[in-house]
């Protein structure tokens, strides 16, 4: 059992960035452009293989979209979220690939760590920011976080914590993605760690060892849900804050 | 080394990737399954109004079939009303006929009757007559005139006709 501790060190070390030698990428980069080619691939194969009776990939692929276009964009936002499709679809299916991905043994998720959630949670900041500024113009849409009729003082204050709120936006949005990936690669890790270490510990350990080990299986199950999960929560909010930009100023 | 400030690279890694993505995926791949996802609903809500239609035309034509039938039980029944009509009319005449006829015979039998009843009468009479006087003669033993015998023939007869009638 004195060994744990240099593994946990170890595992640790691994799982931290890390510049590829040689190469521009780093350990988590390599991921990412794997998942990139992955959700081009799957879903340029996808669209030209629909069918009006649905089957096989392109089936697939409708039905991702279909969860996108229905259950997101309409419901949220209704019919004039059309345009902004594409751009929830694109945020949704690659932090999708790039979480399951990161499931198979021995690869990264994509989206693991701050580097790519940041920039990811900035172009969506960006991205819905200028969609508020296009459609009331950049004072008409600054101006819209001034509250209506009430005591100036106040609606100041307001403003401010609303500006506040807007800026943390997509560093809640990053942490929160890149803090689930990583810890459930930590979890699986420990886990996969007890097993080994309760494995060779002793004779008594070789039968002990399933318990780390069905920990392992239900942990493995619950990352799975998790990947669907955070690419669930990282796309709706990004269509709530679009819904909020498409809107704002109406209230 | 760094957990939780983003590297560089990957920054311009992940911005690229995603423009990328967005890019070729938002031409070449979005809009063609959009477009087969509007498709195929346009097709299922076509399918599901011309079933609605063909539907609503299936029970207009059973409702016309269900019409005309009634009408065709309502033709023949009419049909066999009148043939029985008719059939009773001429039962009905055939019958009144044979009743005349039977009348007829009846009376012409009956009359023939009479005619015989009357001769045998008028011969009976006769022969009554002829033995009446001869017995009488034979036990008065006396000839009986003429007017005699008429006289008696006349009285017997009355009694024998008022017996008879």
């Amino acid at each position: 059992m004195n060994a744990i501790g240099p593994r946990v060190t170890e595992l640790l070390d691994e799982l931290m960035v890390h510049s590829l030698r040689g190469f521009p990428l780093t350990n988590y980069g390599i991921f990412l452009v794997i998942a990139l080619i992955l959700t081009l691939g799957f879903f340029l194969i996808a669209s030209r293989r629909l069918t009006l009776i649905p089957k096989g990939i392109g089936n697939v692929a409708e039905m991702g979209m279909e969860f996108i276009r229905d259950n997101m964009v309409f419901d949220v936002i209704g019919a004039e979220g059309r345009p902004y499709l594409a751009f929830i679809a694109s945020m949704f299916f690659f932090v999708l690939f790039n979480n399951l991905l990161g499931l198979i043994p021995g690869a990264k998720p994509g989206t693991g760590t701050m580097g790519t959630t940041v920039t990811w949670a900035l172009i969506v900041f960006v991205t819905y920011n200028a969609i508020g500024m296009r459609k009331l113009g950049v004072f008409g849409y600054i101006k819209s976080f001034y509250p209506k009729g009430v005591f100036a003082p106040l609606a100041v204050y307001v403003m401010l914590l609303e500006l506040i709120s807007h800026f943390i936006r997509p560093l809640t949005m990053s942490i929160r993605l890149f803090a689930n990936m990583f810890a459930g690669h930590v979890i699986l890790g420990i886990f996969a760690i007890f097993t080994v270490l309760m494995w060779n510990g002793s004779a008594v350990g070789k039968v002990t060892a399933i318990l780390p080990l069905a920990m392992q299986i239900a942990m493995y199950a619950l990352e799975v849900f998790v990947a669907f999960i955070q690419a669930y929560v990282f796309a709706i909010l990004t269509t709530v804050y679009i819904n909020g930009a498409v809107h704002a100023g109406e209230h | 080394m760094s957990l939780i400030l983003p590297q560089f690279p990957e920054v311009i890694v992940s911005l690229i990737s995603f423009l990328v993505l967005f890019g070729v995926l938002a031409k070449f791949a979005f809009p063609a399954i959009n477009k087969m996802l509007d498709d195929r609903a346009a097709k299922i809500k076509d399918s599901l109004e011309k079933a609605e239609q063909t539907r609503v035309e299936a029970e207009r034509l059973l409702e016309d079939y269900k019409t005309q039938m009634a009408e065709a039980r309502q033709e023949a029944s009419r049909v066999i009303e009148q043939g029985r009509k008719v059939a009773e009319t001429v039962k009905a005449e055939i019958v009144a006929q044979a009743n005349v006829e039977r009348e007829g015979l009846l009376a012409r039998a009956r009359e023939e009757i009479e005619g015989e009843k009357k001769a045998a009468m008028a011969e009976l009479q006769a022969s009554v007559a002829d033995l009446s006087v001869g017995v009488a003669g034979r036990i008065l033993g006396t000839t009986m005139t003429k007017a005699d015998h008429a006289a008696l023939i006349d009285k017997y007869l009355a009694e024998v006709g008022s017996i008879n009638e």
